[in-house]
């Protein structure tokens, strides 16, 4: 891996839905999950998408590892175009990039063994085959705290940290230079949060590995990740180093998203400046015109309403999408 | 614990038994008119359980085994199936972690709002439709005229949580159990059904019993808060006591577990090794000893009760004077 060359680059990309004419009725509305973002992440980097639901993270996800095609853009992994790609080369590019999803239970399937479950990558591509198969599914089984003799059994028998393990091990079955971590921490119980946390970090000191964590909760994007993205409703309105991101947030809906979220301390918590927002996030089939936020905006003014800002660098490094911060 | 001065509901020693394993063990607590206690723990801890009992609502796998759930006078562990329905939805109510799993898909709002009224104060159905409506005004539904007519699918996951509060406070019972109610939620939104959740329980003196896993949820809303582990509760504390100075191993590991502000970036967080025992085994001492890093001969064969602390700050350890060494340990 060339340390100088992003593992992912991603320009202006935007991935549409429906606006074609149906059976019955006319045509559609197009909802613009994404809509022109760029981003790029490092060797050994961390990137925290974070988002509420319908702001186009899961899509934006998914059209990195190739299984969205978007409207526009361009989307290149170790320097190779994944767009447009053809499925030979797509499928080689796609062995570098690989995902976590929030729920365990819901990624593994139930009627196979754990070592079943993290070979068959390495089935598919061919990568080994007989004892050194099976010595490989033993190597990985231990990098993530489970045992070689934990492949003959079925994801039931395990608990749900232990089967994110088994959904991390075989994410790592190929090698990827890139893990797309989709709320990895989300559905489990707090004591086993940090140990899955403490995994993912230790697996990147070794490897190498980059992470986009997609994720709610800020403080585990404070603890896990190198540079924050927030987005909402299909537009990044926010980048910036973390310590830059949690030291100085500049976009209101970063504050008002850092103030709803609750510290776990009572003193903290009770005390902290409270920025509630009222209302919902606009459906994307329906986006406001301007700036998309300013429906909810505590600082909008006429011209939110009127012109969409752009993402703007600030002195401090960061970048924001906003008219007034 | 000022709880204590006047509770409204108190649970005494509450067992509730599956397959012959006490999956709730002798848990007791007390919450007083406008205060809201946190049942919190993991999954399989018995928080919902205790929950069920509390409104007659324990699946037939479970039985109440020993213990009492005063309602003011009333033991709701003993009373009739008969006479538990006019209580239920009446005095003591219920929302749960899912909203749109809760509501009827083929009423609307406004309908299944007015029949928890209806059903309990036998009035029109224009009384309690009016009534249903001002409830959305309560719960700050905007358009309510509209919105009563609509049904679940039209509404967002925030929207129809709202509707559940309504539901679930109509007829202004004297308990409400929220179970995991923002779990499911947005968290722009979760802190305004956090914020609504406040404002009711000061408006109304309604007492909460908010069953949760999340020590945010617990810092923002609680007053008192009671740790469970497999069935028992560890410990029980005013939350600013609990927060500022666990005194049971488990619940000082469970905050140092949680990422903090001031922590190191990509630091190894502190974390519980082994995982919660299954009912079929827990043993005679205590149940937290297997991964306790103060766990001694003791701990696995007494089991420790609720010791007082002071100021109403209770826990079940047999070494709360060696719980300096696990804050050594999480730093």
């Amino acid at each position: 891996m060339n340390g100088t060359k992003n593992v992912l680059e991603i320009r202006d990309v935007a991935v549409h839905f429906g606006g074609r004419s149906g059976l019955l009725s006319g045509t559609g509305p197009v909802v613009k999950a994404v809509n022109g973002v760029d981003l790029r992440i490092g060797h050994a980097e961390t990137v925290a998408l974070v988002g509420e639901s319908g702001c186009g993270k899961s899509t934006l996800s998914n059209t990195i590892v190739g299984l969205q095609a978007p409207a526009s853009g361009s989307v290149r992994i170790n320097g190779e175009e994944v767009v447009g790609a053809g499925k030979k080369k797509l499928n080689d590019i796609r062995r570098k990039v690989q995902m976590i999803f929030q729920d365990p239970a819901l990624s593994l399937d139930p009627r196979s063994t754990v070592g079943a479950t993290i070979a068959e990558p390495m089935i598919v591509r061919g990568v080994a085959s007989g004892k050194e198969l099976k010595a490989r599914v033993a190597t990985l089984l231990q990098q993530v705290g489970l045992r070689a003799e934990h492949a003959d059994r079925y994801p039931h028998q395990f608990s749900g940290g232990q089967r994110q393990r088994i959904v991390i091990a075989r994410a790592l079955a190929l090698e990827p230079d890139l893990v797309i971590c989709d709320e990895p921490v989300s559905a489990l119980d707090v004591s086993v949060r940090a140990q899955i946390l403490n995994l993912l970090v230790a697996l990147q000191k070794r490897t190498g590995v980059s992470y986009l964590f997609v994720s709610h909760d800020l403080g585990v994007v404070r603890h896990i990740c190198d540079r924050v993205v927030v987005m909402y409703l299909g537009r990044f309105v926010e980048m910036a180093d973390r310590d830059t991101f949690f030291a100085n947030p500049k976009h209101p809906y970063t504050k008002a998203l850092m103030s709803a979220v609750p510290e776990a301390d009572p003193v903290v918590q009770r005390s902290k400046e409270r920025l509630i927002l009222s209302g919902e996030l606009p459906s994307p089939a329906n986006i406001p015109s301007g700036c998309a936020f300013h429906t909810r905006c505590p600082l909008a003014t006429e011209i939110c309403s009127r012109e969409r800002p752009e993402l703007t660098p600030r002195a401090d490094g960061a970048r924001v999408a906003c008219h007034h911060a | 614990m000022d709880v204590a001065a006047n509770p409204l509901l108190s649970v005494d020693r509450l067992t509730i038994d599956i397959a012959g394993a006490h999956v709730v063990d002798e848990v007791s607590f007390t919450v007083a008119p406008g205060k809201v206690i946190a049942l919190v723990g993991e999954s399989g801890c018995g928080k919902s359980l205790t929950s069920y009992a509390m409104l007659g609502l324990l699946p037939p796998a479970a039985r109440r085994t020993e213990g009492r759930i005063m309602l003011e006078n009333v033991d709701l562990a003993v009373i009739s199936e008969r006479r538990f329905r006019k209580v239920r939805g009446k005095d003591i109510s219920i929302i749960f972690q899912e909203p749109s799993a809760s509501l009827d898909p083929l009423t609307t709002v406004g309908e299944q709002i007015a029949e928890a009224y209806r059903v309990h104060h036998g009035v029109s159905k224009t009384e309690a439709f009016e009534k249903a409506r001002q409830m959305l005004v309560d719960v700050g539904i905007p358009d309510p005229g509209r919105r009563m007519y609509q049904y679940p699918f039209e509404l967002s996951g925030g929207m129809c949580q709202r509707i559940m509060i309504s539901i679930a406070l109509i007829c202004g019972p004297r308990v409400l159990i929220a179970d995991e109610p923002t779990t499911a939620l947005d968290v722009t939104i979760q802190a305004q059904i956090l914020d609504l959740m406040k404002k009711l329980v000061a408006e109304r003196g309604t007492a909460i019993v908010l069953i949760t896993h999340d020590m945010g949820v617990v810092a923002d809303i609680a007053d008192d808060v009671a740790v469970m582990y497999a069935g028992r509760i560890a410990e029980i504390a005013p939350v600013h006591a609990l927060f500022r100075e666990p005194k049971h191993p488990y619940t000082a590991l469970l905050l140092a577990s949680v990422p903090k502000l001031d922590d190191a970036p990509k630091a190894d967080l502190a974390t519980i090794e082994g995982m919660v025992p299954n009912p079929s085994e827990f043993g005679v001492g205590c149940r937290f000893a297997d991964r306790c890093p103060l766990a001694t001969d003791k701990c696995r064969l007494e089991q420790p009760s609720l010791v007082d602390c002071g100021n109403g700050h209770r826990s079940a350890c047999w070494h709360i004077d060696r719980l300096a060494e696990i804050r050594k340990v999480a730093t």
